[in-house]
């Protein structure tokens, strides 16, 4: 803040006599603007008293419009500085907006089950897929490759897990739609993930889940071209202590 | 896919279940109907609309052995199955 006004002090004779010298040359001759030139020496060192008042006034405007024109910036620079502290929420607002980086758009309603009517016309395969994490040593697998579905319908699925060692190991799954813009439609009513399901030695279990496809996925226009959605499910060993690994981390 | 960390890519983020997890049915006591309902999932070429009576079934039978939380069917989404009267069935898409 400094700064500027020293410079502005030792610019303002200069400032000043530049802009005298403008106006001379746009009001007199040649001859006249080189003695106005050779003349304004003298007037810094002796001013004369019609000059010294002209030249603080002039010194007044420029300082008060420099005041001026310093706080707009001022007032630029705060304003910056809370816009980017603004932008976060304002981001957050224009990602469920639009939908970007993958946000759930809306939640859905869970009385909807019981009002939604099925689309019939728009017919979805669903196909399934199960994987196991290396260290768990359970057998697990759909029990149907794909199922045919419609939006606003509920439907059942199996898979089957098997624990074919000699103790008893607990399994925490977790899941995954492809593609990912139609898992937002994709609502489970319930299912077997997140939760630590234990399978006693050689036992073996069916897994159901039991899903709707949202009827409003027939409206969307980014769905119109997808058939098809992909139901994967990952099952992880449940440690004492540790936590679920997310798809993707690795936590060691 | 979700492993990509990249900013603005789309990933996938899990919710979990509306009526939360299923237990286990260790001892198989719904088995049959389970059966029921892939057979006739084989039979009809893995469409879901004709076998919702079986699901239907699955899942009463899940609801009597204290196996899922019991809830009205309609609940879940069976409500055009529930209709006893054959007068209205006409009426029902």
């Amino acid at each position: 803040m400094l700064l500027p006004l020293l410079l502005r002090q030792s610019f303002s004779p200069l400032l000043t006599g530049c802009v005298r010298a403008l106006h001379g040359s746009s009001q007199r001759t040649l001859l006249s603007q080189g003695e106005h030139l050779l003349r304004r020496r003298p007037a810094s060192r002796l001013p004369t008293r019609n000059h010294s008042r002209k030249s603080r006034d002039q010194e007044e405007e420029w300082r008060t419009r420099n005041k001026t024109v310093l706080t707009y910036i001022a007032a630029a620079g705060v304003g910056m500085i809370g816009l980017s502290y603004a932008s976060v929420p304002l981001y957050r607002l224009y990602c469920q907006a639009t939908g970007l980086g993958g946000t759930a758009v809306a939640g859905h309603d869970t009385d909807q089950v019981e009002t939604m009517k099925p689309v019939k016309e728009r017919i979805i395969k669903v196909t399934f897929n199960a994987d196991t994490h290396a260290s768990i040593q359970w057998n697990f697998r759909p029990q149907q490759t794909e199922i045919y579905v419609v939006p606003g319908e509920t439907a059942l699925a199996f898979y089957r897990a098997k624990n074919p060692t000699d103790k008893p190991i607990i399994g925490i799954s977790t899941y995954n739609v492809v593609p990912f813009d139609a898992g937002q439609y994709f609502n489970k009513i319930q299912c077997f993930c997140f939760e630590e399901q234990r399978l006693n030695p050689h036992e073996e279990v069916d897994m159901p889940v039991f899903f709707y496809i949202d009827p409003e996925f027939d409206d969307d226009p980014r769905m119109a071209r997808v058939d098809t959605i992909t139901l994967s499910y990952t099952f992880f060993e449940a440690k004492e202590g540790q936590q679920l690994p997310l798809p993707g981390y690795s936590y060691n | 896919m979700s492993t990509a960390m990249n900013f603005g890519t789309k990933s996938f983020k899990p919710r979990a279940p509306d009526k939360g997890s299923f237990p286990l049915d260790h001892f198989g006591e719904c088995k049959a109907f389970k059966e029921k309902f892939m057979q006739c999932l084989r039979e009809n070429t893995f469409d879901n609309s004709k076998c919702r009576l079986q699901s239907k079934e699955y899942l009463e039978c899940r609801m009597d052995h204290q196996l899922m939380a019991r809830e009205p069917l309609q609940k879940l989404g069976f409500k055009d199955l529930m209709d006893p009267p054959p007068s209205q069935e006409g009426s029902k898409p």
